[in-house]
């Protein structure tokens, strides 16, 4: 496995290598290493030194279109590594005439979902030394010898329910795509909390944005949140106060998630990102859920040039205001 | 004055605390831990690693009051602000507490000081706890913290089998253990000997500082600021990052002043009337952040603004990290 891993490294960077060296892009959005294995950080590529600290991994969680519209600024083509999710993210952009697409090169990597560290620990229940994987197995390597570990139990919370694990769209693919179990029903926890009566979820919303602490993580991982200022900034008129009240807290979250109504592609990076754990996935896919019950099935980022239902009127559009 | 309690008998203690005092503790909220105000029920886990949240915000809340307003007729009536009572905060980590310090020398040991801040700085007894349990991301170490012992607590308390064994260090602390009373026993047993080893990611820090300021214009900040996503997190969790804003809240006939929590990695932090902004770039603000840690504060206070707690290690979404500064500006010890 590990062999295999190798190689199919060395044939994604012998196509980058190509590539960038050719003139056909600039600049390459990839991941690197952080300080433990387990940790990706971005990186941008311009040589083949900087080639040289490529990962593609399990733990290649960062969605990089997001950097696509400043980056668009700085350099002519560029070319970006794009799992399932972020290349939904890419025709969010897209639709929002955040990127030219003329400019992009899209490599596509099929996702078989990015690991969680700490469930990996909880797993092992001790400090992991590496891990395996094949297949749907982990395999967690730790001081007392070897452990296999079933993959869905220990993927992000993110890729659990992912519906697309293979890049929507792409310039080229650089993998093959991966037999994948049918992921569970995402909208069951949603569906929880829509049977609680308003005050249970009244109360069960402020304690989680209780701990919100405002560092706008959520927005800046986002990709529907591509607007050039944000209502949060606005200072006339001032939309919402610094203070740390419940009440902000909520204008914050609920203001952001109605903004992301049919535009929310569910990658989870919000979620992701959160510092203090709030379920902010949980509103996003309210909204999801509403909108596929209200204008039909819809999925966001799954093709640019289709009209997202909020930014489009049908006369036979529901109007649930008007009728009651 | 050394005593001891029963780990199961924490509850009565907390509960007997929190009548004359705002008692503070890690406590878990959802999945992560957070200093909180403690209330009969709450979830106190001394046993795990640093919380999500630095401290700091038991003397720096994250919103804060200062004075209230309102109009009677043509004339504008002030109100003072409510007194603060005796604080407790239980269960710092000793670089959260060496981290406090460095506030104290920038909201205290100032001419005026801040009054807010002193004041609730006075009326807290500080308990702090040996953090026998680091994680990757601990490297206190690096800085010559001690994750075992913190100098500047009132009482030093270490948590060992099932036991919470109190060591006072000043006249504050041996007087909140003796309200404590009969809830404490004696403990005679053997100084706590433990050997801890915190993450060394190799770092030499010392050297940088020398020079920083010189290399303001260093192409190494074109290349760091690159990841930066533009979020507040590594300000917010980190215990040594102080900057806030002062706004007001109300409608026409009454308000309140406050100060909260701002961040220097957002674009309106330096946003001036009239449009220009100095830092206008994530380039000039990923730079003022790490220079303040590195440079500024050294410059005025002598410590590096780092103690190591990990926090940015652990929540920065794409691994910006002040190691990772550090280490790219050439912090590091020889091969």
């Amino acid at each position: 496995m590990e062999n295999n891993k190798l190689n199919r490294l060395e044939i994604i960077t012998k196509t980058l290598s190509q590539d960038l060296l050719g003139g056909r892009i600039n600049i390459l959005l990839g991941w690197e290493k952080g300080h433990y294995w387990w940790q990706s950080r971005p990186l941008f590529i311009r040589n083949e030194k900087e080639l040289g600290n490529l990962v593609w991994d399990s733990f290649c969680a960062i969605n990089l279109s997001r950097y696509l519209p400043e980056l668009l600024k700085d350099y002519d083509k560029i070319g970006v590594l794009v799992k399932g999710c972020d290349s939904r993210a890419f025709n969010r952009l897209l639709q929002d005439n955040m990127v030219d697409r003329s400019r992009i090169v899209l490599y596509g990597l099929p996702c078989m979902g990015m690991l969680d560290y700490e469930m990996l620990l909880a797993e092992a229940g001790q400090e992991i030394d590496s891990i395996d994987e094949k297949n749907e197995m982990v395999i967690v390597q730790t001081k007392d010898g070897k452990k296999q570990v079933d993959r869905s139990k220990v993927l992000m919370a993110k890729c659990r329910d992912c519906l697309y694990p293979e890049p929507v769209v792409y310039d080229q693919m650089l993998g093959e795509p991966f037999d994948r179990k049918q992921p569970p029903e995402r909208f069951n926890r949603v569906a929880d909390l829509e049977r609680l009566t308003d005050n249970e979820r009244y109360t069960y919303w402020e304690k989680e944005f209780s701990r919100c602490l405002r560092c706008y993580a959520c927005r800046q991982a986002c990709p529907f949140c591509s607007c050039i200022e944000c209502f949060v900034e606005q200072e006339n008129p001032r939309w919402l106060g610094k203070a740390y009240q419940p009440s902000e807290n909520f204008i914050f979250h609920l203001v952001r998630a109605y903004h992301g109504a049919g535009r929310c592609i569910d990658c989870g990076e919000c979620e992701r990102v959160c510092p203090v754990n709030i379920p902010l996935q949980e509103m996003n896919r309210k909204l999801i859920k509403d909108i596929n019950e209200l204008f039909g099935e819809y999925e966001a980022g799954l093709n640019a040039s289709e009209e997202p239902p909020l930014l489009t009127y049908k006369p036979d559009d529901p109007s649930a205001f008007s009728e009651e | 004055m050394v005593k001891m309690i029963a780990v199961n008998k924490l509850d009565e203690l907390f509960s007997l605390l929190a009548e004359t005092s705002e008692l503070y503790l890690p406590i878990k909220n959802g999945e992560v831990v957070l200093y909180q105000q403690w209330q009969p029920g709450s979830l106190v886990t001394l046993d795990k690693t640093n919380s999500a949240v630095s401290p700091k915000d038991i003397f720096l809340p994250r919103d804060e009051t200062y004075l209230q307003y309102r109009l009677c007729g043509r004339q504008l009536e002030m109100d003072s602000v409510e007194d603060v009572g005796d604080i407790i905060a239980f269960g710092i980590h000793p670089c959260d507490l060496k981290a406090i310090e460095m506030l104290d020398r920038v909201f205290i040991e100032q001419d005026p000081p801040d009054a807010l801040y002193r004041e609730r700085r006075n009326k807290t007894v500080v308990i702090a706890l040996a953090c026998d349990s680091p994680d990757p991301f601990c490297f206190c170490q690096e800085f010559g913290i001690d994750p075992l012992d913190a100098p500047g607590a009132d009482i030093m308390a270490h948590l060992t089998d099932q036991k919470l064994i109190f060591h006072t260090r000043t006249e504050k602390g041996r007087e909140l253990l003796l309200k404590a009373g009969n809830l404490l026993e004696e403990y005679k047993g053997a100084q706590v000997d433990k050997i801890i080893k915190t993450a060394d990611f190799g770092l030499n820090v010392e050297g940088l500082v020398d020079n920083l300021q010189d290399r303001f214009t260093d192409p190494v900040w074109d290349e760091l600021y690159l990841s930066c996503l533009s979020c507040g997190i590594c300000t917010y969790v980190c215990p040594t990052c102080y900057c806030f804003d002062i706004e007001d809240y109300g409608n026409e006939s009454a308000g309140e002043r406050f100060r909260c929590w701002d961040s220097c990695m957002f674009g309106d932090f330096t946003q001036m009337a009239g449009g220009h902004n100095p830092r206008a770039g994530r380039k000039e603000r990923v730079r003022q952040r790490f220079m303040h840690k590195l440079q500024y504060y050294p410059r005025e206070f002598g410590d590096i603004a780092c103690v190591g707690c990990g926090r940015c290690l652990r929540s920065c979404p794409v691994n910006l990290d002040i190691v990772q500064v550090i280490k790219k500006l050439g912090g590091v010890k020889d091969a």
